[in-house]
């Protein structure tokens, strides 16, 4: 066999070395032309940020507004980042002087966002700091600064069934106000039962473009009142044998839910009855932890308040804050802008070093990576400090 | 002004963890920047549902076993990082559907007619009988080939050794010889049979170039640590390494600031002297080492004219490797009740290495790596469940005619066209049991990266611009002496193995300069 080797000719070594610097010597000394269509789409899609500015304000109901954002080309803003139907927008406000973000699904149709517009759709909470703030101060030509589109709440055909049973309760039904326009534009390929649980005829967001909706044949909208008994109106709340009556018989179906958390409270009961498999139901995100002690894991003994010592790049600050509060909601209460987008714990844009201390994560939040466990990672918006802590904590974006 | 380092390393990928890591604990006052918000770049993790998905580590090249450990594994154990090693001891399987007029074919155990299915152990020795128990008479030219791998191999670490290299020739008599000439020259000398050959070439896809152009030396590496150190895998995931490195750079005194992307280099008497973070932020330092892609780096971090002209020359004298599109699947099923055998099994539309290569010119081309992570690691993911991602590649932009609104049905096509390749070739059913699924193409890895068409690869190891040239003139590549590059464009090409040695290599070559006053 050795000899064999001897055949192979010693005659390439030399040449190598010499043939690739000449080569080199041989090129033009200038940058390449334009970026790959890849990097192009990767910056298309992914913006930084968005600086938008708003074109219309929709009054929905008593407590309710969309807005119509459009690009603001003075700060740099020409065309909207495309999007799938069901993804959210975090939207960047300074409220008495707190660096505040929330996250509001993008209620409009994709189509919409290539003519350059968005529609976002707020309820206000009471005693919300971004709901109030938006809907007493938002008005036509306003700034707005949002992020990207994010989330994953869409619909996908190689996972999800054909046939899915969308539900929706109060703002929840904006994600799905987006799916709709998609489905019925062909953007979407999917049967789309729509039922949406409100508590009155008047409550109702969308109703007349939910009625065109319905004409279109495409997309099937079923109203749900809890407080009213009106023609042509299911009554009560959204339970198991109502999504019976409106699932297919001998087909596989998806369940999608957006709502407030004590919607899923209630639904996760009624869907177990449904025995589907976990792939065909799917939530959106939770949303803002409230009240961690109300939890039954939750430790005694926790102080009212303690101190957080956290370190963005070169900066080191000391400042305190309620155990009621999610270290970020702590971090932005004292005027310190943190990395943050859905604030329910799932996205792992906060993700941050815990050098010292011991938070509490509540089980429905929780989906750190394994390996930030072993070595002290933390999402710091569905994190409450239990003792003092020292954290290192990414510039916010 | 915020104070001043000993070296900036700009980017925390694989290459630059291992740079920042090495400064660190010599005690060069160091700062490590990186863009995302996590480090490691393609080493990390997702989750999506109730799974974490590992999002590129396939397996890592010579982690060894514990009595004696492999480079990677005694790399991290100089940094002393904390990483809990799966070892594993397989190396492939390969299938090759038949076409239409195939001759040679035969039904493969999962019943689908093949030309190709070699189930390859770990070991020169056992890797060699199974060669030639499915191509009789390759054993010698196999044994052979292994053979000259190991003293390659052994060249390949003098090379590094200043003063070792003279000893190389005497050392490693056909070090000269060999060098420059492909794997399917030397294979050809030694006369093994060409179906034989195309197994023994089954790993060409994880540096990015065929057999007519693979450098055997540069095979010899990749044979030395796949084939015989033994292939490994970190237990939560390659985020696991990745943070084990973060927390030592802290631990040495290193600072490391994420969502903090360099933007530009600051240029003082025609060498760098700063950087600027998120446009706003400047922080200077004596010294410097890039993990960002030099083509993204010149035309992003710097002003034309003030980039070296050789570097303009070698942006457009090299091609841009391979770029990779995955399907990471969380599945309701076990990998038992799915018919998964084996961890990693590559399906290609021909047996030849250069057809394949020929083939991934497009993104739609047949080839596909389908891998099953829980049958390494039993809790990959949730009981009664399984975790696959399935990858394939490709070459130049494969997006160019993607627009924003037909992205997600794009990812969607490729997708679907991977699972079917998989489906076929091992006739097992994955599309009914999809939990969860993500999928990541060029534009992804764009986003994530920050490199030209998303290539984890760095540059195309091509004939003229192989691993030895690419070793010995790596001084005279750098921009200038105290900015150094790291990463999968560096001499060893993609791996993380590859990528972590460059940083280590490009920290060790600094902390030198400093002491000595440069
Ligand atoms: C992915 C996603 C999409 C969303 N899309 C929309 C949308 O399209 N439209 C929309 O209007 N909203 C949407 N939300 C909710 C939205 O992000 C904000 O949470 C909402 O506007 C309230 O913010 P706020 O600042 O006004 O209230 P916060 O300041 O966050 O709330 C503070 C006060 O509200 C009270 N409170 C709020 N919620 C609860 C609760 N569940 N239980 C008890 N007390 C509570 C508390 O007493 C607290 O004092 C979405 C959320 C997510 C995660
Ligand atoms: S902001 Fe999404 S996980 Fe914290």
């Amino acid at each position: 066999m050795a000899s064999k080797i001897k055949s192979v000719k010693t005659n390439k070594f030399i040449p190598l070395l010499s043939g690739r610097q000449k080569k080199f010597e041989g090129e033009m000394a200038r940058l390449p032309e334009m970026p790959d269509q890849a990097f192009v789409l990767a910056k298309a899609l992914h913006p930084k940020k968005q600086f938008l500015k708003v074109a219309e304000v929709i009054e929905r109901a008593e407590d309710c507004k969309s807005f119509v954002l459009v690009p603001d080309e003075e700060k740099g803003t020409k065309s909207l980042a495309y999007f799938g139907a069901g993804k959210y927008l975090t939207v960047f406000e300074e409220v008495e002087g707190m660096k505040i973000t929330r996250a509001y699904s993008i209620s409009s149709k994709p189509k919409d966002s290539l003519e350059g517009r968005y529609m976002l759709t707020i309820k206000r909470v009471d005693g919300g700091l971004m709901s109030n703030y938006i809907l007493d101060t938002w008005e036509v030509g306003r700034s707005v600064t949002v992020s990207a589109p994010e989330g994953h709440f869409e619909y996908q055909p190689l996972r999800d069934a054909k046939n899915v049973i969308c539900l929706a309760g109060g703002s929840g039904i904006t994600p799905f106000i987006s799916m709709a326009g998609a489905v019925i534009d062909g953007d979407e390929d999917f049967n789309m039962t729509l039922i949406y649980g409100s508590r009155n005829r008047e409550n109702i967001l969308f109703y007349d473009e939910l009625e065109e909706i319905n004409k279109n044949g495409k997309v099937n909208v079923v109203h749900v009142l809890s407080d009213d008994d009106a023609e042509g109106f299911e009554k009560g709340f959204i339970t198991a044998e109502l999504i019976k009556k409106y699932a297919p018989d001998n087909e596989p179906y998806s369940i999608f839910i957006c709502g407030p958390q004590a919607m899923y409270e209630f639904l996760d009961k009624e869907i177990a009855k449904l025995g589907l498999p976990k792939k065909y139901v799917r939530h959106e995100m939770f949303g803002e932890f409230r009240n961690p002690a109300s939890q039954a894991d939750y430790p005694s003994d926790v102080p009212e308040t303690v101190s957080i010592t956290v370190t963005i790049q070169d900066e080191t600050t000391t400042v305190t804050g309620s155990t009621n509060d999610t270290v970020l909601q702590i971090l932005e209460k004292n005027g310190i802008a943190a990395p943050a987008r859905c604030r329910s714990g799932e996205c792992g844009f906060c993700h941050s070093h815990l050098l010292e201390g011991k938070v509490y994560v509540p089980k429905a939040l929780e989906y750190r990576r394994l390996a930030d466990f072993k070595f002290g990672c933390i999402h710091p918006c569905c994190s409450f400090p239990l003792t003092d802590l020292v954290i290192n904590v990414p510039v916010a974006k | 002004m915020s104070k001043k380092y000993d070296v900036i390393v700009i980017g925390a990928g694989n290459g630059g963890l291992g740079a920042a890591v090495t400064c660190a604990k010599a005690g060069l006052k160091t700062l490590l920047l990186e863009k995302h918000n996590l480090p490691g770049g393609s080493a990390s993790s997702f989750v999506r549902g109730r799974f974490e998905f590992e999002p590129s580590l396939h397996e890592l090249a010579g982690v060894g076993n514990p009595e004696d450990p492999g480079a990677i594994d005694q790399m991290f154990r100089r940094f002393g990082a904390d990483v809990d090693w799966i070892r594993h001891a397989s190396t492939f399987r390969l299938v090759v559907p038949a076409k239409e007029g195939d001759k040679d074919t035969f039904i493969s155990e999962d019943g689908v007619e093949v030309t190709v299915d070699a189930r390859m152990p770990a070991g020169f020795e056992p890797f060699a009988k199974k060669l030639e128990e499915l191509v009789p008479g390759s054993y010698d030219s196999c044994m052979a080939a292994f053979d000259l791998a190991t003293r390659m191999y052994s060249a390949l670490d003098k090379l590094e050794k200043p003063l070792e290299i003279p000893s190389i020739l005497k050392d490693v008599p056909d070090f000269m010889r060999i060098t420059g000439h492909t794997i399917n020259e030397v294979l050809d000398a030694l006369g093994m049979p060409k179906k034989a050959q195309d197994i023994f070439n089954t790993y060409w896809c994880y540096m990015g170039v065929p057999g007519s152009i693979f450098d055997y030396l540069y095979y010899s590496l990749v044979l030395h640590s796949y084939v015989k150190a033994g292939t490994g895998i970190p237990t939560l995931r390659s985020h696991e390494m990745s943070l084990a490195v973060d927390k030592k750079i802290r631990d040495y005194g290193g600072d490391i600031w994420y969502n903090s992307e360099v933007t530009k280099v600051i240029m003082k008497n025609g060498k760098p002297a700063g950087v600027v973070v998120n446009g706003e932020k400047e922080v200077y330092a004596s010294h410097f080492i890039c993990n960002s892609h030099p083509n993204i780096t010149w035309s992003e971090l710097f002003e034309e004219k003030e980039v070296p002209k050789k570097q303009l020359k070698m942006l457009n004298a090299r091609k841009v490797a391979c770029t990779l599109t995955t399907v990471y699947l969380g599945m309701n099923k076990t990998k038992e009740e799915l018919g998964f055998k084996d961890y990693s099994v590559f399906i290609a539309p021909d047996s030849d290495s250069d057809k394949q290569f020929e083939d991934c010119q497009n993104l739609f081309n047949g080839f596909c790596i389908i891998n099953c992570l829980n049958e390494i690691n039993s809790n990959a993911s949730p009981e009664g469940t399984s975790q696959l991602f399935l990858t394939t590649m490709s070459f130049g932009d494969v997006m160019k005619d993607v627009r924003p609104q037909d992205y997600k049905k794009f990812k969607n096509k490729i997708a679907e066209h991977m699972i079917n390749v998989c489906e076929k070739a091992l006739n097992i059913s994955i599309k009914p049991y999809i939990e969860e699924i993500e999928i990541a193409v060029p534009a992804t890895f764009c986003r994530y990266l920050n490199t030209p068409y998303g290539t984890p690869y760095g540059y195309m190891l091509e004939k003229w611009d192989s691993i030895i040239p690419r070793t010995i003139q790596y001084i005279q590549d750098q921009p200038f002496d105290n900015f150094l590059f790291c990463g999968a464009s560096q001499e060893r090409g993609d791996g993380y193995g590859c990528a972590y040695y460059s940083g280590e290599k490009a920290a060790t070559l600094t902390i030198k300069a400093i002491k000595e006053g440069k």
